[in-house]
């Protein structure tokens, strides 16, 4: 297993000292809520990304796989939910090749939780765990520095406090499986319109013993409106002092070239809306 | 005969309710340009001012104010060239490409600005406020060394409160003939033939060192004081913008035009040959 | 001289030296215990026009990732008549701390209002606007700490619009964008108010290209303009949102209007 080079630290921890800032990482501020229901669990994020008070991903995807039938909602700073998530994805999967079964949802949280105590903190993963194995459905949450709880319904992030007052006004026990998308649905949205941190779009995974169901951008109750002006920019606004054209031909001296026919599209992938 | 004038004369609004100085109290607080100044309620206001305001010492500080300048003024036989850039910054933020920094203190004194632009324009209308007083006390205009000295005097009484300007004072009179002072908030007073003052002082004084002499033609003058900002906006990036130029003779002062930086850059680089570090050849 | 303009460019300046960074900032040294100043987030914006001065902000008020309420004001007018300032010709926008920019308002409007009764005549922006600067200045060792900008119609009956620092130094301006997103929106403005960085196609090729000239904007280019800036720091800062708050002022008298945005 790779682990981490500390031979930048001694240097950074001397210019910290001499007040030069330390990199922003992009955090995601985030509502992350969890419910069980009769036969399953619902977890739930938003999928507003910021760094400090900038939105950086209007987008993103805060549920995160670990396997066919465990999902984890990931809070804090984006890189360390991504990689933590990815790593012990990886280590559960080598498990269930080596012991013949699937993975258990509790061995998905311990793992994380020896992973992120032995870290002390720094990296900074808080988790909402979620799955169904032969064991049942679970639900865990698990904070930065390694410690966990298991609750019927638990919310996390900046937004926490928003969802978690939509839970403990509106849980009941045995929820139907609509009921718990409909509460987690609820709670993220308090988040987004509460917490400065979250916003976008509420993105939903449900887990039931017989499939996985993950439902991307399930509610869009931030869309953009049109814009009242055109930007297009005409030809020639821009100022130009030289110019220099390159052929293919020179092109295919450093790179291969692949000729596609003319009425293809995958020459593009995205078409930028410029309205 | 005065005090018999000084009774039967009062203002109208004397014989209302109200005095004067009632109303002033009522509408003002604190007259204008006062010296009276709200401090916070702590025990070291100086730091505590600083710890709030100066970027320098604290990057992270709340309050923002800006800063950042070349200025550059020089006596020759023509009179004094007074040119400055018109960039001011808010820590990294440029908060304005516009600001005119050479101010006018009235028509034959013109001030310079550097350092905090509130400061300066503030403490430039007291100074222009307290010349014209002299002038209408003494029934002459006011000497550069005495304004000069006035605004010395001034913020040397602010010492160590944090106030933050350094200053030209640039006149002709009769009596003096052409004369320049420089004047920071340290206190410092100096009287001289060529200053240059901000963060981009080094570069304009490369190049006006390098051909300044006594004897410059008028158009010869004023050239050099704009290649000197220019120099100076080129290299420092807390300088740039516009290009405020002066010229103080002996019937007053006479502008020279607010003009881009950008096209007199080209236009230097393309017609002179100089800057020729600078390309746009692609590789 | 020395210290204050020792040419080292404030907050360190370029690249990682160890030499020209601050060497006291994070460690400690100054704590101060009175921190009298919060942030209350939002963006303020003012552009001027040939015959109207347009002022817009939104009307979020936030502290940390908390809002505190979706509509509070950061416009005012200054100096009518009643409680609502009937006949105001001037509005000041502030933006910052919200406590110090309802004092700093409620300073203005009695100045503006007792001018008024003192004088017989109400006052011209020109003056407004110096006084302003005064009462900034006169709180330079204790600064309100906002950013303000005022608006009105100046004696010629064109636009005037004036932009303000914490501690006074002032400046009248073609366009302003002040507070949180003001680093978002003011490249814009400057783009398509001021035309900076765009040329006028085929006028020539090379050096020769001529930049293009700003002119004052009709009404409803400067309003759609406005919009666009506010949806779009909506979109990438988080303090921005819930109202759009604009007041266009015009020799006839100050319109108001309010358009909700997102809030998220």
């Amino acid at each position: 297993m790779g682990g981490f080079d500390f031979s930048n630290h001694n240097r950074n921890a001397a210019l910290h000292a001499q007040g030069v800032p330390l990199p922003k990482a992009t955090s995601t501020g985030t509502t992350i809520v969890g419910c069980l229901f009769d036969g399953g669990v619902v977890i739930a994020a938003d999928t507003r990304a910021t760094s400090g008070p900038i939105v950086a991903d209007k987008n993103c995807e805060k549920l995160h796989y670990i396997a066919p039938q465990i999902w984890c909602a990931g809070a804090g700073t984006a890189a360390d939910t991504e990689f933590t998530t990815a790593i012990i994805s990886s280590n559960l999967e080598l498990h269930a090749l080596s012991t013949g079964r699937k993975p258990r949802v509790v061995t998905c949280m311990t793992l994380l939780k020896q992973h992120l105590f032995r870290h002390q903190g720094h990296i900074g993963a808080y988790l909402v765990v979620a799955g169904v194995d032969p064991t049942g459905a679970h639900l865990f949450t698990v904070h930065a520095h390694g410690s966990t709880d298991k609750l019927p319904y638990v919310t996390m992030g900046s937004g926490s406090l928003a969802a978690m007052s939509v839970f403990e006004t509106q849980w009941k026990g045995k929820l139907t499986k609509d009921e718990a998308v409909k509460l987690c649905a609820d709670a993220i949205q308090a988040g987004i319109f509460n917490d400065l941190g979250s916003g976008s779009n509420v993105d939903v995974a449900v887990i039931t013993a017989e499939k996985t169901t993950l439902m991307r951008n399930y509610i869009t109750p931030n869309v953009r409106e049109r814009k009242a002006r055109n930007y297009r920019f005409p030809k020639g606004t821009t100022a130009v002092l030289n110019e220099k054209i390159i052929k293919k031909e020179e092109i295919s001296k450093y790179v291969t070239v692949h000729e596609l026919e003319d009425d293809s599209v995958t020459a593009t992938a995205e078409t930028m809306d410029t309205s | 005969m005065d005090s018999l004038v000084a009774q039967y004369s009062r203002p109208m609004h004397a014989e209302e309710g109200q005095t004067y100085e009632d109303q002033q109290e009522l509408s003002q607080m604190t007259p204008e340009l006062s010296l009276k100044f709200a401090l916070p309620p702590v025990a070291s206001s100086a730091s505590w001012l600083r710890a709030m305001t100066d970027d320098y010492s604290n990057p992270n500080c709340p309050i923002k104010i800006a800063h950042g300048t070349t200025t550059l003024a020089f006596r020759f036989k023509g009179g004094i060239i007074v040119a400055t850039d018109s960039r001011a910054t808010a820590g990294n933020w440029i908060a304005s490409q516009t600001v005119k920094k050479v101010i006018e203190i009235n028509n034959c004194l013109l001030g310079t600005m550097a350092g905090g632009a509130a400061d300066c324009q503030y403490w430039l209308a007291f100074l222009g406020m307290q010349c014209r007083l002299h002038e209408l006390r003494h029934k002459r205009r006011i000497s550069v060394a005495a304004a000069s000295k006035i605004l010395a005097n001034l913020v040397y009484s602010y010492k160590g409160m944090g106030l933050s300007m350094g200053t030209m004072c640039a006149g002709v009179t009769p009596q003096e003939g052409p004369a320049l002072y420089y004047i920071d908030s340290d206190g410092t007073r100096l009287a001289g033939n060529l200053f240059c003052v901000g963060s981009g002082q080094t570069f304009a004084y490369g190049v006006l060192d390098a051909s300044y002499k006594y004897d410059l033609s008028d158009e010869e003058a004023l050239e050099l004081g704009r290649r000197s900002i220019l120099a100076a906006t080129h290299r420092d990036a807390y300088s740039g913008g516009f290009i405020n130029l002066y010229h103080v003779k002996e019937d007053g002062w006479v502008k020279h035009g607010f003009s881009d930086t950008n096209p007199i850059f080209w236009k230097t680089k393309l017609e002179k040959g100089e800057f020729s570090n600078v390309t746009a050849d692609l590789v | 001289m020395a210290a204050l303009f020792s040419g080292a460019p404030p907050q360190g300046g370029p690249g990682y030296s160890f030499k020209q960074t601050p060497t006291m900032a994070p460690s400690g040294e100054r704590q101060h215990g009175f921190y009298p100043y919060t942030d209350n987030g939002g963006s303020t914006l003012g552009i001027s026009g040939a015959d109207f001065t347009i002022m817009a902000g939104d009307t979020r008020s936030t502290s940390g990732y908390n809002i505190n309420t979706r509509y509070a004001p950061k416009l005012f007018k200054i100096g009518g008549e009643g409680p609502d300032n009937k006949g105001a010709r001037i509005v000041l926008s502030v933006v910052g701390f919200a406590a110090d920019g309802d004092a700093l308002k409620e300073r203005l409007d009695t100045i503006v209002k007792m001018y008024k009764y003192q004088h017989g005549k109400p006052m011209s922006v020109s003056a407004c606007a110096q006084r302003l600067s005064h009462v900034l200045y006169n709180k330079r060792f204790f600064p309100y700490y906002v950013h303000a900008i005022l608006g009105g119609i100046d004696e010629d009956g064109k636009g005037a619009l004036y932009s303000y620092d914490p501690v006074g130094s002032y400046e009248r301006e073609q366009c302003r964008a002040a507070g949180a997103a003001a680093s978002l929106i003011m490249p814009f403005l400057d783009n398509q108010v001021n035309f900076k960085n765009q040329y006028e196609p085929g006028s020539g090729t090379g050096h020769d290209l001529q930049a293009k000239v700003a002119q004052p904007l009709p009404r409803d280019t400067v309003e759609s303009i406005v919009r666009d800036a506010f949806t779009s720091a909506v979109e990438r800062h988080i303090e921005v949102g819930d109202g759009l708050q604009m007041m266009i002022i015009t020799p006839n008298g100050v319109e108001e209007t309010f358009t909700p945005l997102k809030r998220d």
